[in-house]
């Protein structure tokens, strides 16, 4: 095809832009004609609108050539191509956008946790399913006559067993000879000296690294015994320990009840000091009336600090 | 102390018994088999077999049963059977406590939030030690204590630790029963040879196994042992088969036991059976060894449209 064919042709494919320009002219030609008198100015309108219309008729009657120009420049093989084109594009960007995403989340548990491999926070919440009898569901059917069996889709010959009772026994036997073995009860440390009274046929030595290799015991055989079979109350160590607390509490207690006395006694000492003080006589001899002097005096030996923290209240 | 006597399987196996289905086929519960509470040990040997998530899975089947269940961990060192059932937050008090005397027996079990019928009990905490010289006896006293109890539970599931030390002992002391947890591989079998001749030495002669993450397709081609040889080489009673299952780390890392799993996979409904199984002291009689090849369909062009 010759350059300038294209050129005729792409120049009337670009007509249809040309109305508006015709018609900016029209508008200006109409503004510069209306002083003119009324009837000039009505016949310029009917001419107007016929020329709008012949120019409106002309873009129509391109149109269909377009179309044509169209269709015969773009074949059946270029939309094919451009499909195909688009379809490679779509499959390769996908590809590449799962792999990036696969390769930043892969054996993450994030990315487990997405795939619903792995569950957050409901691990263990499965929902029983309702029960079917596993011998004989839609996935499993078994076939009597034929002897075969269908299991999820697939089909099984079933084979029966061949082992006896005699077989059995016989296995037994093999093994009982071969394996000659004593249930060991007793687990001794290795390095341990072993006991009297136990066989030493029925003693297991545990290496150092064993978790059962404990060495402290804080409770004895009897009553870990004991504590497996408590069915109800508080545990043993448990009650202990509260035991424990509560006498210490109790012994503590005592010694507040004491502590608190003394300070109320110091507090009163303290008023009459006051008192005296302000009538003019002599404090010391006014305790010694009081309280006898002995509790002060017993006072004064248990809490040092409480004696020096009156006599700074003194002081002021 | 006294004990109820360890009670020997009502129904022994024989040789091409009846389908299962003949026997549970339109029931909804099973029924309740020997003298309650039944102490049964999980235990394998081996490490890593899924002694923990069978114990979970049966005690929540047990409890979803209305069957009331103590799931005791005693794994000492290291203990996972409250993160299995999503109640690692709740755990304040432990086995330990009781002894010491810092808690009763009944607050140190913890409930489940879902699951009433279902409560977890582990030894001790990670970091604390147990007194060694009645380390042996803990259990035994823990059982007897919830024997006596004002509700007994139906069943005390024991979590065994792994290996044949001192947790081993402790863990099979008060036990009656036992289910052995085995992988089909010759390391966990050898394992579970040991541990079941041990069993047998202390006086537990009820033993079923669990035959655990068994693939078919490896079983079809001859790469893996089938549930079947394990059981020639072990002579123990099957208990049941689970299928190696993706949806048991998924429900692990949930917190969730699989059997609750909502729509069902195969290990849950396996554990199911499993637990069906260990209620009415029964054993499989048949084992689902191979798929059967189905016939293959004409494949056209327009069949990605239905035609």
């Amino acid at each position: 095809m010759a350059p300038a064919t294209i050129a005729v042709s792409l120049s009337f494919r670009l007509v249809p832009p040309r109305p508006c320009s015709v018609r900016a002219r029209w508008l200006r030609q109409i503004r510069a004609s209306s002083d003119g008198n009324g009837v000039a100015n009505g016949d310029r309108k009917v001419g107007v609108l016929e020329r709008k219309v012949g120019d409106l008729r002309a873009v129509v009657a391109s149109v269909p050539p377009a179309v044509a120009a169209l269709r015969r420049n773009i074949g059946l093989n270029f939309i094919a191509g451009f499909c195909l084109g688009i379809t490679l594009l779509a499959a390769v960007a996908r590809q590449v956008i799962s792999r990036i995403h696969e390769r930043d989340n892969k054996g993450s548990v994030a990315d487990l946790i997405r795939r619903g491999q792995l569950k957050s926070g409901q691990r263990g919440m499965a929902k029983p399913r309702v029960y079917d009898d596993p011998f004989n569901n839609p996935l499993v059917k078994i076939d009597e006559g034929t002897s075969t069996a269908q299991v999820f889709g697939k089909e099984y010959r079933l084979a029966p067993v061949r082992l006896t009772t005699e077989q059995q026994a016989m296995h037994q036997k093999r093994r009982s000879r071969t394996y000659q073995w004593k249930r060991p009860t007793v687990f001794l440390k290795e390095g341990d000296s072993l006991p009297p009274d136990v066989d030493p046929d029925t003693v297991r030595w545990i290496p150092v690294n064993h978790p059962f290799a404990a060495a402290s015991t804080e409770v004895d055989e009897e009553t870990a015994k004991q504590n497996v079979y408590q069915k109800d109350g508080v545990p043993s160590r448990v009650k202990a320990e509260h035991e424990a607390l509560q006498t210490r509490l109790e012994a503590s207690h005592d010694v507040n009840i004491l502590s608190s006395s003394q300070r109320n006694m110091q507090r009163s000492e303290r008023q009459i000091r006051l008192s005296n003080e302000s009538s003019g006589q002599n404090s010391l001899s006014g305790i010694a009336n009081n309280q006898n002097g002995q509790p002060t005096l017993e006072f004064e030996k248990h809490s040092p600090d409480n004696s020096s923290q009156s006599k700074s209240l003194e002081e002021q | 102390m006294a004990f109820s006597p360890r009670l020997l399987p009502a129904t022994p196996p024989s040789r091409c018994p009846p389908p299962a289905s003949s026997r549970h086929g339109g029931r909804t519960a099973p029924e309740l088999s020997g003298p309650t509470p039944r102490v049964v040990v999980v235990t394998s040997g081996k490490g890593g077999v899924g002694k923990t998530t069978t114990t979970a899975n049966l005690a929540a089947s047990l409890a979803r049963l209305s069957l009331p269940a103590v799931a005791v961990d005693a794994d000492a060192g290291l203990r996972n059977l409250d993160l299995l059932l999503g109640l690692e937050n709740r755990v304040h008090l432990t086995a330990a406590d009781v002894l010491a005397g810092d808690c009763r027996l009944d607050q140190a079990l913890v409930r489940h939030r879902a699951l009433h019928d279902l409560q977890l009990l582990c030894l001790s905490k990670p970091r604390s030690k147990l007194p060694l010289a009645f380390g042996s006896k803990t259990l035994t006293w823990v059982a007897d204590a919830l024997r006596r109890a004002a509700n007994p539970p139906a069943f005390i599931l024991i979590d065994c630790p792994a290996g044949v030390d001192a947790g081993f002992v402790t863990a099979i002391a008060p036990a009656e029963e036992a289910v052995l947890v085995t992988t089909p591989d010759i390391t966990a079998l050898r394992d579970a040879d040991r541990v079941a001749g041990l069993l047998e030495c202390d006086g537990i002669k009820d033993i079923k196994i669990i035959v655990n993450r068994v693939r078919p397709d490896l079983v079809k081609g001859e790469d893996m042992m089938s549930a079947l040889d394990v059981q020639e080489m072990l002579g123990l009673p099957l208990l049941g088969v689970v299928p190696e299952d993706a949806e048991v780390i998924r429900s692990t890392n949930r917190g969730v036991p699989l059997v609750l799993n909502d729509p069902p996979t195969p290990a849950g409904l396996a554990l199911e059976q499993a637990t069906w199984r260990l209620v009415e002291r029964d054993a499989m009689t048949a084992v689902m060894v191979e798929e059967q090849e189905r016939p293959k369909k004409k494949v056209g062009f327009f069949s990605f449209f239905g035609g």
